[in-house]
Protein backbone atom coordinates (compact mmCIF):
# COMPACT_ATOMS: atom_id res chain seq x y z
CA UNK A 1 0.00 0.00 0.00
CA UNK A 2 1.16 3.51 -0.94
CA UNK A 3 1.54 5.81 1.78
CA UNK A 4 -0.91 8.01 0.24
CA UNK A 5 -3.31 6.00 0.02
CA UNK A 6 -3.47 5.85 3.77
CA UNK A 7 -5.47 8.74 4.56
CA UNK A 8 -8.47 7.36 2.36
CA UNK A 9 -7.85 3.84 4.24
CA UNK A 10 -7.70 5.26 7.36
CA UNK A 11 -11.32 7.10 6.69
CA UNK A 12 -12.78 4.38 5.02
CA UNK A 13 -11.83 2.07 8.18
CA UNK A 14 -14.22 4.29 10.74
CA UNK A 15 -16.89 4.92 8.63
CA UNK A 16 -18.99 5.95 11.33
CA UNK A 17 -16.56 8.55 12.76
CA UNK A 18 -15.71 9.75 9.23
CA UNK A 19 -19.29 10.44 8.45
CA UNK A 20 -19.46 12.58 11.78
CA UNK A 21 -16.42 14.37 10.66
CA UNK A 22 -18.13 15.36 7.57
CA UNK A 23 -21.19 16.06 8.73
CA UNK A 24 -20.03 18.74 10.78
CA UNK A 25 -18.27 20.16 7.90
CA UNK A 26 -21.24 20.29 6.02
CA UNK A 27 -22.89 21.88 8.80
CA UNK A 28 -20.60 24.74 8.66
CA UNK A 29 -21.04 25.04 5.08
CA UNK A 30 -24.01 25.09 4.98
CA UNK A 31 -25.12 27.91 7.15
CA UNK A 32 -22.02 30.34 6.00
CA UNK A 33 -23.38 29.93 1.96
CA UNK A 34 -27.28 29.84 3.17
CA UNK A 35 -26.49 32.81 5.23
CA UNK A 36 -24.21 34.58 2.86
CA UNK A 37 -26.84 33.89 -0.25
CA UNK A 38 -29.75 35.26 1.74
CA UNK A 39 -27.89 38.37 2.81
CA UNK A 40 -26.59 39.14 -0.79
CA UNK A 41 -29.94 38.42 -2.42
CA UNK A 42 -31.42 41.35 0.28
CA UNK A 43 -28.63 43.20 -0.50
CA UNK A 44 -29.37 42.98 -4.62
CA UNK A 45 -32.80 43.68 -3.65
CA UNK A 46 -32.35 46.81 -2.41
CA UNK A 47 -29.54 47.66 -4.98
CA UNK A 48 -32.52 46.36 -7.58
CA UNK A 49 -35.12 48.54 -5.64
CA UNK A 50 -32.92 51.99 -6.13
CA UNK A 51 -32.17 51.16 -9.27
CA UNK A 52 -35.69 50.40 -10.68
CA UNK A 53 -37.24 53.27 -9.11
CA UNK A 54 -35.28 56.39 -10.15
CA UNK A 55 -38.16 59.02 -8.73
CA UNK A 56 -36.67 60.94 -6.30
CA UNK A 57 -40.29 61.67 -4.85
CA UNK A 58 -43.62 60.03 -5.47
CA UNK A 59 -46.83 62.20 -5.30
CA UNK A 60 -50.15 60.11 -4.39
CA UNK A 61 -53.51 61.21 -3.57
CA UNK A 62 -54.42 61.92 0.34
CA UNK A 63 -56.08 58.94 0.42
CA UNK A 64 -53.37 56.36 -0.42
CA UNK A 65 -52.15 56.53 2.83
CA UNK A 66 -55.01 55.43 4.27
CA UNK A 67 -55.03 52.58 1.92
CA UNK A 68 -51.72 51.41 1.20
CA UNK A 69 -48.59 51.65 3.74
CA UNK A 70 -46.03 53.37 1.70
CA UNK A 71 -43.49 50.50 2.33
CA UNK A 72 -45.71 48.25 0.78
CA UNK A 73 -46.63 50.41 -2.16
CA UNK A 74 -42.62 49.62 -3.15
CA UNK A 75 -42.34 45.83 -2.09
CA UNK A 76 -45.60 44.34 -3.09
CA UNK A 77 -46.54 46.30 -6.31
CA UNK A 78 -48.49 48.97 -5.54
CA UNK A 79 -51.71 46.90 -3.80
CA UNK A 80 -54.74 48.88 -4.33
CA UNK A 81 -56.77 50.99 -5.99
CA UNK A 82 -56.79 55.06 -5.56
CA UNK A 83 -57.27 58.06 -7.83
CA UNK A 84 -56.62 61.82 -8.00
CA UNK A 85 -57.86 64.06 -10.33
CA UNK A 86 -55.28 64.40 -13.90
CA UNK A 87 -55.31 68.03 -13.24
CA UNK A 88 -52.44 67.11 -10.19
CA UNK A 89 -50.06 66.32 -12.77
CA UNK A 90 -50.30 69.84 -14.14
CA UNK A 91 -49.54 71.28 -10.40
CA UNK A 92 -46.88 69.36 -10.13
CA UNK A 93 -45.39 70.47 -13.52
CA UNK A 94 -45.43 73.98 -12.42
CA UNK A 95 -43.59 73.56 -9.29
CA UNK A 96 -39.83 75.10 -9.78
CA UNK A 97 -37.47 72.41 -9.28
CA UNK A 98 -39.57 69.50 -11.34
CA UNK A 99 -37.89 68.19 -14.24
CA UNK A 100 -39.98 64.92 -15.15
CA UNK A 101 -43.23 63.89 -13.88
CA UNK A 102 -44.50 60.84 -15.14
CA UNK A 103 -48.46 59.66 -14.08
CA UNK A 104 -49.13 56.02 -13.83
CA UNK A 105 -52.90 54.66 -13.05
CA UNK A 106 -53.35 51.63 -11.09
CA UNK A 107 -55.96 49.02 -11.16
CA UNK A 108 -56.42 46.09 -9.52
CA UNK A 109 -57.93 42.94 -11.62
CA UNK A 110 -60.53 40.51 -10.83
CA UNK A 111 -59.67 36.91 -9.70
CA UNK A 112 -62.08 34.77 -11.99
CA UNK A 113 -62.42 31.19 -12.59
CA UNK A 114 -60.05 28.33 -12.12
CA UNK A 115 -56.52 29.74 -12.85
CA UNK A 116 -56.45 33.17 -13.45
CA UNK A 117 -54.99 35.36 -10.89
CA UNK A 118 -55.72 38.74 -9.40
CA UNK A 119 -52.58 41.13 -10.79
CA UNK A 120 -52.02 44.75 -10.08
CA UNK A 121 -52.26 46.63 -13.71
CA UNK A 122 -50.38 49.79 -13.88
CA UNK A 123 -50.73 52.19 -16.55
CA UNK A 124 -48.04 54.41 -17.91
CA UNK A 125 -47.77 57.17 -20.56
CA UNK A 126 -45.23 56.55 -22.89
CA UNK A 127 -44.22 60.36 -23.79
CA UNK A 128 -43.49 61.08 -20.14
CA UNK A 129 -42.25 57.82 -18.07
CA UNK A 130 -38.98 57.44 -17.63
CA UNK A 131 -39.74 55.04 -14.70
CA UNK A 132 -40.88 52.12 -16.31
CA UNK A 133 -39.74 52.71 -19.73
CA UNK A 134 -36.32 51.89 -19.65
CA UNK A 135 -36.77 48.67 -17.68
CA UNK A 136 -39.22 47.79 -20.56
CA UNK A 137 -36.75 48.40 -22.99
CA UNK A 138 -34.64 46.02 -21.89
CA UNK A 139 -36.75 42.92 -22.46
CA UNK A 140 -39.18 44.88 -25.44
CA UNK A 141 -37.80 47.17 -28.23
CA UNK A 142 -40.98 48.24 -30.16
CA UNK A 143 -43.68 50.62 -28.59
CA UNK A 144 -46.70 49.34 -26.70
CA UNK A 145 -50.02 48.95 -28.22
CA UNK A 146 -53.34 49.01 -27.65
CA UNK A 147 -53.98 46.07 -25.08
CA UNK A 148 -50.41 45.06 -25.13
CA UNK A 149 -49.30 44.00 -21.83
CA UNK A 150 -45.88 43.64 -20.68
CA UNK A 151 -46.10 41.34 -17.59
CA UNK A 152 -43.87 40.93 -14.25
CA UNK A 153 -41.27 38.02 -14.10
CA UNK A 154 -43.66 36.15 -11.36
CA UNK A 155 -46.90 36.34 -13.50
CA UNK A 156 -46.65 33.00 -15.42
CA UNK A 157 -48.06 34.13 -18.54
CA UNK A 158 -45.99 33.47 -21.61
CA UNK A 159 -45.49 36.15 -24.31
CA UNK A 160 -48.17 36.06 -27.43
CA UNK A 161 -50.69 34.63 -24.57
CA UNK A 162 -54.14 36.30 -24.51
CA UNK A 163 -54.77 37.43 -21.10
CA UNK A 164 -57.67 38.14 -19.84
CA UNK A 165 -58.41 41.39 -17.93
CA UNK A 166 -62.01 42.07 -16.75
CA UNK A 167 -63.06 39.83 -19.91
CA UNK A 168 -60.81 42.41 -22.06
CA UNK A 169 -58.28 40.55 -24.39
CA UNK A 170 -54.85 41.88 -23.60
CA UNK A 171 -51.62 40.33 -25.48
CA UNK A 172 -48.62 39.36 -23.61
CA UNK A 173 -45.97 41.49 -25.57
CA UNK A 174 -42.87 41.27 -22.93
CA UNK A 175 -41.84 39.31 -19.78
CA UNK A 176 -39.51 41.79 -17.41
CA UNK A 177 -36.60 40.71 -15.91
CA UNK A 178 -36.25 39.80 -12.22
CA UNK A 179 -36.29 43.13 -9.38
CA UNK A 180 -37.06 41.11 -6.53
CA UNK A 181 -39.95 43.67 -5.25
CA UNK A 182 -43.32 43.87 -5.62
CA UNK A 183 -43.20 44.79 -9.03
CA UNK A 184 -42.69 41.52 -10.47
CA UNK A 185 -46.07 40.68 -9.34
CA UNK A 186 -47.78 43.85 -11.53
CA UNK A 187 -48.42 44.08 -15.53
CA UNK A 188 -48.02 47.31 -17.17
CA UNK A 189 -49.90 48.76 -20.29
CA UNK A 190 -49.87 52.35 -22.04
CA UNK A 191 -52.97 54.95 -20.63
CA UNK A 192 -55.00 53.98 -23.46
CA UNK A 193 -55.17 50.33 -22.44
CA UNK A 194 -55.72 51.54 -19.20
CA UNK A 195 -58.68 53.63 -20.07
CA UNK A 196 -59.97 50.52 -21.84
CA UNK A 197 -59.79 48.24 -19.00
CA UNK A 198 -61.11 51.00 -16.49
CA UNK A 199 -64.14 50.89 -18.41
CA UNK A 200 -64.59 47.40 -18.06
CA UNK A 201 -64.34 47.21 -14.69
CA UNK A 202 -67.16 50.00 -14.73
CA UNK A 203 -69.26 47.93 -16.95
CA UNK A 204 -69.13 44.94 -14.60
CA UNK A 205 -70.17 47.25 -12.00
CA UNK A 206 -66.79 47.05 -10.32
CA UNK A 207 -66.86 50.82 -8.94
CA UNK A 208 -63.44 53.08 -8.91
CA UNK A 209 -65.48 56.13 -8.50
CA UNK A 210 -63.66 57.51 -11.80
CA UNK A 211 -65.30 58.89 -14.93
CA UNK A 212 -65.79 56.60 -17.47
CA UNK A 213 -62.53 58.47 -19.33
CA UNK A 214 -59.50 57.15 -17.92
CA UNK A 215 -57.19 60.13 -19.07
CA UNK A 216 -58.98 61.99 -16.51
CA UNK A 217 -57.76 60.31 -13.59
CA UNK A 218 -54.43 58.92 -12.15
CA UNK A 219 -52.91 57.21 -9.00
CA UNK A 220 -49.27 57.93 -8.71
CA UNK A 221 -46.80 60.97 -10.31
CA UNK A 222 -43.23 59.96 -10.26
CA UNK A 223 -41.65 63.06 -10.08
CA UNK A 224 -37.46 63.78 -11.37
CA UNK A 225 -36.00 66.71 -9.54
CA UNK A 226 -33.79 68.92 -11.53
CA UNK A 227 -30.18 68.89 -10.52
CA UNK A 228 -29.34 71.86 -8.14
CA UNK A 229 -32.53 72.00 -6.10
CA UNK A 230 -33.13 70.66 -2.94
CA UNK A 231 -35.30 67.69 -2.75
CA UNK A 232 -36.78 68.07 0.20
CA UNK A 233 -37.41 72.02 -0.51
CA UNK A 234 -39.02 70.70 -3.64
CA UNK A 235 -41.23 67.81 -1.48
CA UNK A 236 -42.65 70.81 0.78
CA UNK A 237 -43.56 73.16 -2.42
CA UNK A 238 -45.43 69.73 -3.54
CA UNK A 239 -47.17 69.25 -0.53
CA UNK A 240 -48.40 72.79 -0.25
CA UNK A 241 -49.15 73.43 -4.03
CA UNK A 242 -50.95 70.39 -5.34
CA UNK A 243 -54.02 69.82 -3.45
CA UNK A 244 -55.37 66.42 -1.82
CA UNK A 245 -52.28 65.03 -2.64
CA UNK A 246 -49.17 63.46 -0.18
CA UNK A 247 -45.70 64.22 -1.84
CA UNK A 248 -43.55 61.62 -0.44
CA UNK A 249 -39.61 61.56 -0.53
CA UNK A 250 -38.41 58.13 -2.27
CA UNK A 251 -35.41 57.61 -0.24
CA UNK A 252 -37.41 57.92 3.28
CA UNK A 253 -38.96 55.01 1.90
CA UNK A 254 -36.26 53.23 0.74
CA UNK A 255 -34.98 54.11 4.24
CA UNK A 256 -37.18 52.28 6.08
CA UNK A 257 -36.88 49.11 3.72
CA UNK A 258 -32.89 49.24 4.03
CA UNK A 259 -32.96 49.48 8.36
CA UNK A 260 -35.09 45.99 7.80
CA UNK A 261 -32.81 44.79 6.01
CA UNK A 262 -29.62 45.43 7.98
CA UNK A 263 -31.65 44.28 10.82
CA UNK A 264 -32.12 40.83 9.29
CA UNK A 265 -28.82 41.11 7.69
CA UNK A 266 -27.16 41.44 11.34
CA UNK A 267 -29.52 38.63 12.57
CA UNK A 268 -28.03 36.18 9.74
CA UNK A 269 -24.84 37.08 10.30
CA UNK A 270 -24.95 36.48 13.81
CA UNK A 271 -26.69 32.68 13.65
CA UNK A 272 -23.82 32.05 11.03
CA UNK A 273 -21.22 33.24 13.64
CA UNK A 274 -22.61 31.28 16.09
CA UNK A 275 -22.90 28.08 14.33
CA UNK A 276 -18.96 28.50 13.21
CA UNK A 277 -18.08 29.10 16.79
CA UNK A 278 -19.86 26.14 17.60
CA UNK A 279 -18.73 23.98 14.65
CA UNK A 280 -14.88 24.81 15.33
CA UNK A 281 -15.34 23.75 18.94
CA UNK A 282 -16.92 20.77 18.16
CA UNK A 283 -14.32 19.98 15.11
CA UNK A 284 -11.63 20.69 17.71
CA UNK A 285 -12.57 18.64 20.24
CA UNK A 286 -13.58 15.59 17.89
CA UNK A 287 -9.88 15.22 16.64
CA UNK A 288 -8.79 15.63 20.02
CA UNK A 289 -11.04 12.93 21.14
CA UNK A 290 -9.80 11.09 17.38
CA UNK A 291 -6.03 11.77 17.98
CA UNK A 292 -6.41 10.24 21.56
CA UNK A 293 -8.22 7.52 20.59
CA UNK A 294 -5.45 6.75 17.74
CA UNK A 295 -2.57 7.83 19.52
CA UNK A 296 -0.93 4.08 19.53
CA UNK A 297 -1.61 3.64 15.98
CA UNK A 298 0.31 6.81 15.29
CA UNK A 299 2.78 6.12 18.13
CA UNK A 300 3.72 2.89 15.55
CA UNK A 301 4.37 4.81 12.73
CA UNK A 302 6.19 6.96 14.43
CA UNK A 303 8.55 3.70 15.59
CA UNK A 304 8.37 2.11 12.13
CA UNK A 305 10.56 5.84 10.74
CA UNK A 306 7.51 8.11 9.84
CA UNK A 307 8.69 11.64 10.71
CA UNK A 308 6.91 14.24 12.64
CA UNK A 309 6.13 16.09 9.09
CA UNK A 310 5.08 12.93 7.66
CA UNK A 311 2.46 12.20 10.36
CA UNK A 312 1.09 16.01 10.43
CA UNK A 313 1.00 15.70 6.93
CA UNK A 314 -1.32 12.40 7.59
CA UNK A 315 -3.51 13.85 9.90
CA UNK A 316 -4.38 17.14 7.66
CA UNK A 317 -5.01 15.10 4.76
CA UNK A 318 -7.46 12.87 6.49
CA UNK A 319 -9.10 16.23 7.52
CA UNK A 320 -9.14 17.91 4.54
CA UNK A 321 -10.66 15.30 2.89
CA UNK A 322 -13.01 15.12 5.34
CA UNK A 323 -13.42 19.01 4.84
CA UNK A 324 -13.48 18.83 1.37
CA UNK A 325 -16.52 16.30 1.28
CA UNK A 326 -18.69 18.10 3.58
CA UNK A 327 -17.82 21.52 2.55
CA UNK A 328 -18.82 20.13 -0.89
CA UNK A 329 -22.55 18.39 0.49
CA UNK A 330 -22.95 21.48 2.69
CA UNK A 331 -23.39 23.82 -0.27
CA UNK A 332 -24.98 21.83 -2.38
CA UNK A 333 -27.93 21.09 0.80
CA UNK A 334 -27.81 24.69 1.27
CA UNK A 335 -28.38 25.71 -2.35
CA UNK A 336 -31.03 22.79 -3.04
CA UNK A 337 -33.17 24.86 0.13
CA UNK A 338 -31.94 28.08 -1.21
CA UNK A 339 -32.78 28.70 -4.81
CA UNK A 340 -35.94 26.38 -5.49
CA UNK A 341 -37.63 28.24 -2.80
CA UNK A 342 -36.49 31.97 -3.62
CA UNK A 343 -40.09 33.02 -4.29
CA UNK A 344 -41.32 31.56 -0.82
CA UNK A 345 -38.03 33.30 1.41
CA UNK A 346 -38.92 36.91 -1.06
CA UNK A 347 -42.76 36.71 0.39
CA UNK A 348 -41.79 35.97 3.71
CA UNK A 349 -39.58 38.20 4.62
CA UNK A 350 -42.01 40.93 2.90
CA UNK A 351 -37.82 42.84 1.60
CA UNK A 352 -36.75 42.59 -2.11
CA UNK A 353 -35.23 39.69 -2.59
CA UNK A 354 -33.23 39.45 -6.31
CA UNK A 355 -31.10 36.44 -6.13
CA UNK A 356 -27.03 37.17 -7.27
CA UNK A 357 -25.87 36.17 -10.33
CA UNK A 358 -24.18 32.90 -11.38
CA UNK A 359 -20.73 34.40 -10.99
CA UNK A 360 -21.46 36.00 -7.47
CA UNK A 361 -23.10 32.41 -6.67
CA UNK A 362 -20.20 30.66 -7.64
CA UNK A 363 -17.52 32.99 -5.78
CA UNK A 364 -19.68 32.63 -2.78
CA UNK A 365 -19.41 28.51 -3.00
CA UNK A 366 -16.21 28.90 -3.68
CA UNK A 367 -15.44 31.09 -0.68
CA UNK A 368 -17.36 28.67 1.74
CA UNK A 369 -15.05 25.78 0.32
CA UNK A 370 -12.06 27.26 1.33
CA UNK A 371 -13.01 28.58 4.79
CA UNK A 372 -14.25 24.92 5.34
CA UNK A 373 -10.89 23.88 4.21
CA UNK A 374 -9.27 26.58 6.36
CA UNK A 375 -10.90 25.79 9.45
CA UNK A 376 -10.81 21.71 8.95
CA UNK A 377 -7.05 22.70 8.67
CA UNK A 378 -6.99 24.72 11.86
CA UNK A 379 -8.79 21.80 13.90
CA UNK A 380 -6.16 19.13 12.14
CA UNK A 381 -3.48 21.04 12.47
CA UNK A 382 -3.98 21.89 15.80
CA UNK A 383 -4.35 18.32 16.84
CA UNK A 384 -0.89 17.27 15.01
CA UNK A 385 0.58 20.33 16.99
CA UNK A 386 -0.57 18.31 20.45
CA UNK A 387 0.99 15.04 19.01
CA UNK A 388 3.96 16.05 17.96
CA UNK A 389 4.94 16.58 21.47
CA UNK A 390 4.41 13.49 22.56
CA UNK A 391 6.69 10.61 22.37
CA UNK A 392 5.65 7.32 20.63
CA UNK A 393 7.84 5.09 23.35
CA UNK A 394 5.84 6.58 26.03
CA UNK A 395 2.86 5.85 24.73
CA UNK A 396 3.33 2.47 23.87
CA UNK A 397 4.83 1.52 27.24
CA UNK A 398 1.48 3.79 28.85
CA UNK A 399 -0.65 0.31 27.07
CA UNK A 400 -3.81 2.39 27.22
CA UNK B 1 -32.20 -12.42 4.80
CA UNK B 2 -32.33 -10.26 7.26
CA UNK B 3 -29.95 -7.21 5.86
CA UNK B 4 -31.60 -4.26 6.16
CA UNK B 5 -31.94 -1.73 3.11
CA UNK B 6 -31.24 1.86 3.98
CA UNK B 7 -31.94 3.36 0.54
CA UNK B 8 -35.04 1.57 0.63
CA UNK B 9 -35.83 3.21 4.44
CA UNK B 10 -34.76 6.24 3.09
CA UNK B 11 -37.64 6.41 -0.37
CA UNK B 12 -39.86 5.14 2.49
CA UNK B 13 -39.77 8.51 4.47
CA UNK B 14 -39.69 10.36 1.19
CA UNK B 15 -42.62 9.01 0.26
CA UNK B 16 -44.52 9.30 3.42
CA UNK B 17 -43.44 13.19 3.09
CA UNK B 18 -44.64 13.33 -0.13
CA UNK B 19 -48.16 11.73 0.15
CA UNK B 20 -48.69 13.96 4.04
CA UNK B 21 -47.01 16.71 2.52
CA UNK B 22 -48.43 17.32 -0.17
CA UNK B 23 -52.12 17.72 1.14
CA UNK B 24 -50.84 19.42 4.39
CA UNK B 25 -47.99 21.63 4.95
CA UNK B 26 -47.13 21.25 1.14
CA UNK B 27 -49.95 21.30 -0.04
CA UNK B 28 -51.74 23.63 -2.59
CA UNK B 29 -53.53 26.67 -2.46
CA UNK B 30 -56.34 27.25 -0.59
CA UNK B 31 -58.93 29.83 -1.74
CA UNK B 32 -61.06 31.66 1.13
CA UNK B 33 -63.78 30.97 -0.55
CA UNK B 34 -63.64 26.93 -0.68
CA UNK B 35 -63.35 26.92 -4.47
CA UNK B 36 -59.63 25.48 -6.23
CA UNK B 37 -57.65 25.16 -9.24
CA UNK B 38 -55.63 22.90 -11.21
CA UNK B 39 -52.92 23.00 -8.24
CA UNK B 40 -55.49 20.79 -6.28
CA UNK B 41 -55.51 17.90 -8.64
CA UNK B 42 -51.56 18.30 -9.37
CA UNK B 43 -51.43 18.25 -5.00
CA UNK B 44 -53.34 14.65 -5.49
CA UNK B 45 -51.23 13.27 -7.90
CA UNK B 46 -48.54 13.75 -5.63
CA UNK B 47 -50.03 11.99 -2.79
CA UNK B 48 -50.66 8.63 -5.38
CA UNK B 49 -47.30 9.13 -6.43
CA UNK B 50 -46.22 9.16 -2.77
CA UNK B 51 -48.26 6.27 -1.97
CA UNK B 52 -47.16 4.46 -4.76
CA UNK B 53 -43.72 4.94 -3.94
CA UNK B 54 -44.15 4.20 -0.13
CA UNK B 55 -45.41 0.72 -1.80
CA UNK B 56 -42.43 -0.18 -3.68
CA UNK B 57 -40.17 1.20 -0.60
CA UNK B 58 -41.96 -1.45 1.59
CA UNK B 59 -41.58 -4.10 -1.01
CA UNK B 60 -37.98 -3.84 -1.29
CA UNK B 61 -38.13 -3.60 2.14
CA UNK B 62 -39.42 -6.96 3.21
CA UNK B 63 -38.00 -8.62 -0.74
CA UNK B 64 -35.76 -11.36 -0.12
CA UNK B 65 -32.98 -11.81 -2.45
CA UNK B 66 -31.33 -8.46 -3.76
CA UNK B 67 -31.77 -9.03 -7.13
CA UNK B 68 -35.52 -8.48 -6.06
CA UNK B 69 -34.57 -5.48 -4.66
CA UNK B 70 -32.57 -3.88 -7.25
CA UNK B 71 -35.74 -4.40 -9.43
CA UNK B 72 -38.02 -2.67 -6.65
CA UNK B 73 -35.41 -0.04 -5.96
CA UNK B 74 -35.30 0.40 -10.27
CA UNK B 75 -39.11 0.02 -10.28
CA UNK B 76 -39.25 3.58 -8.08
CA UNK B 77 -37.16 6.04 -10.19
CA UNK B 78 -40.02 6.17 -12.78
CA UNK B 79 -42.13 6.85 -10.43
CA UNK B 80 -39.60 9.04 -8.52
CA UNK B 81 -39.67 11.24 -12.38
CA UNK B 82 -43.33 11.48 -12.70
CA UNK B 83 -43.40 13.16 -9.07
CA UNK B 84 -40.68 15.61 -10.34
CA UNK B 85 -42.76 16.27 -13.71
CA UNK B 86 -46.31 16.03 -11.88
CA UNK B 87 -46.45 19.49 -10.79
CA UNK B 88 -46.53 22.31 -13.45
CA UNK B 89 -45.75 20.13 -16.62
CA UNK B 90 -48.02 17.57 -16.72
CA UNK B 91 -50.66 19.38 -14.55
CA UNK B 92 -50.49 23.26 -14.93
CA UNK B 93 -50.35 25.21 -11.34
CA UNK B 94 -51.61 29.00 -10.53
CA UNK B 95 -50.64 31.57 -12.85
CA UNK B 96 -48.62 33.27 -10.04
CA UNK B 97 -45.15 32.36 -9.31
CA UNK B 98 -46.26 33.72 -5.32
CA UNK B 99 -48.96 31.36 -5.01
CA UNK B 100 -48.32 28.66 -2.67
CA UNK B 101 -48.29 26.09 -4.89
CA UNK B 102 -45.64 27.93 -7.27
CA UNK B 103 -43.52 28.95 -4.38
CA UNK B 104 -43.70 25.80 -1.79
CA UNK B 105 -45.02 22.75 -3.05
CA UNK B 106 -44.03 22.17 -6.41
CA UNK B 107 -40.33 23.23 -5.55
CA UNK B 108 -40.61 20.94 -2.05
CA UNK B 109 -42.49 18.15 -4.47
CA UNK B 110 -39.54 18.33 -6.82
CA UNK B 111 -36.88 18.35 -4.30
CA UNK B 112 -38.27 15.61 -2.11
CA UNK B 113 -38.40 13.45 -5.52
CA UNK B 114 -35.16 14.07 -6.89
CA UNK B 115 -34.08 13.07 -3.29
CA UNK B 116 -36.07 9.71 -3.60
CA UNK B 117 -34.67 9.29 -7.07
CA UNK B 118 -31.23 9.67 -5.93
CA UNK B 119 -31.57 7.15 -2.84
CA UNK B 120 -33.71 4.73 -5.56
CA UNK B 121 -31.07 4.68 -7.80
CA UNK B 122 -28.33 4.22 -4.80
CA UNK B 123 -30.43 1.50 -3.95
CA UNK B 124 -30.57 -0.28 -7.26
CA UNK B 125 -26.52 0.33 -7.42
CA UNK B 126 -26.23 -1.37 -4.18
CA UNK B 127 -28.76 -4.43 -4.65
CA UNK B 128 -27.32 -5.25 -8.01
CA UNK B 129 -23.81 -5.79 -6.73
CA UNK B 130 -24.72 -7.34 -3.67
CA UNK B 131 -27.00 -9.46 -6.41
CA UNK B 132 -23.80 -10.67 -8.32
Amino acid sequence: MKASQLPIKNLMRRPGRTAAMILLSALLALSVFGGSVVVRSLQSGLNSLEARLGADIIVLPAEAESKVSFKNLLLQGTAGAYYMDASALDRVREVEGVEIAAPQTFLASLKADCCSIKVQVIGVDPESDYVVKPWIEQSYARELGDMDLVVGCLVTADVGEIMRVYDQRCHVVARLARTGTGLDTAVYCTMDTMKALLAAAEAKGVSHKITSDGRERISAIYVKVRDGYDVDAVNSKLNGHVRKATAVRTRSMITGVSDSLAGISRTIALLVGVVWVMALAILLVAFAMMIHERRREFAVLRLLGTSRRGLSRLILSETALCSLLGGLAGIAAAAAVVFPFTTLIESRLGLPYLTPHAGAVLALAAGTLAATLVIGALAGGWAAYRLSRTDPGTTLREGA
Amino acid sequence: MKEFSIPACVTLALALLIAVGSQTFLGPCVHDDGSFGACHWAGRMLMGVGALLAAQSLLALFARDHGRRAGLSLAMAPTALLGILTPGTIISLCGMATMRCRALMRPAMILLCVLALMAALTGWWIERRKAR
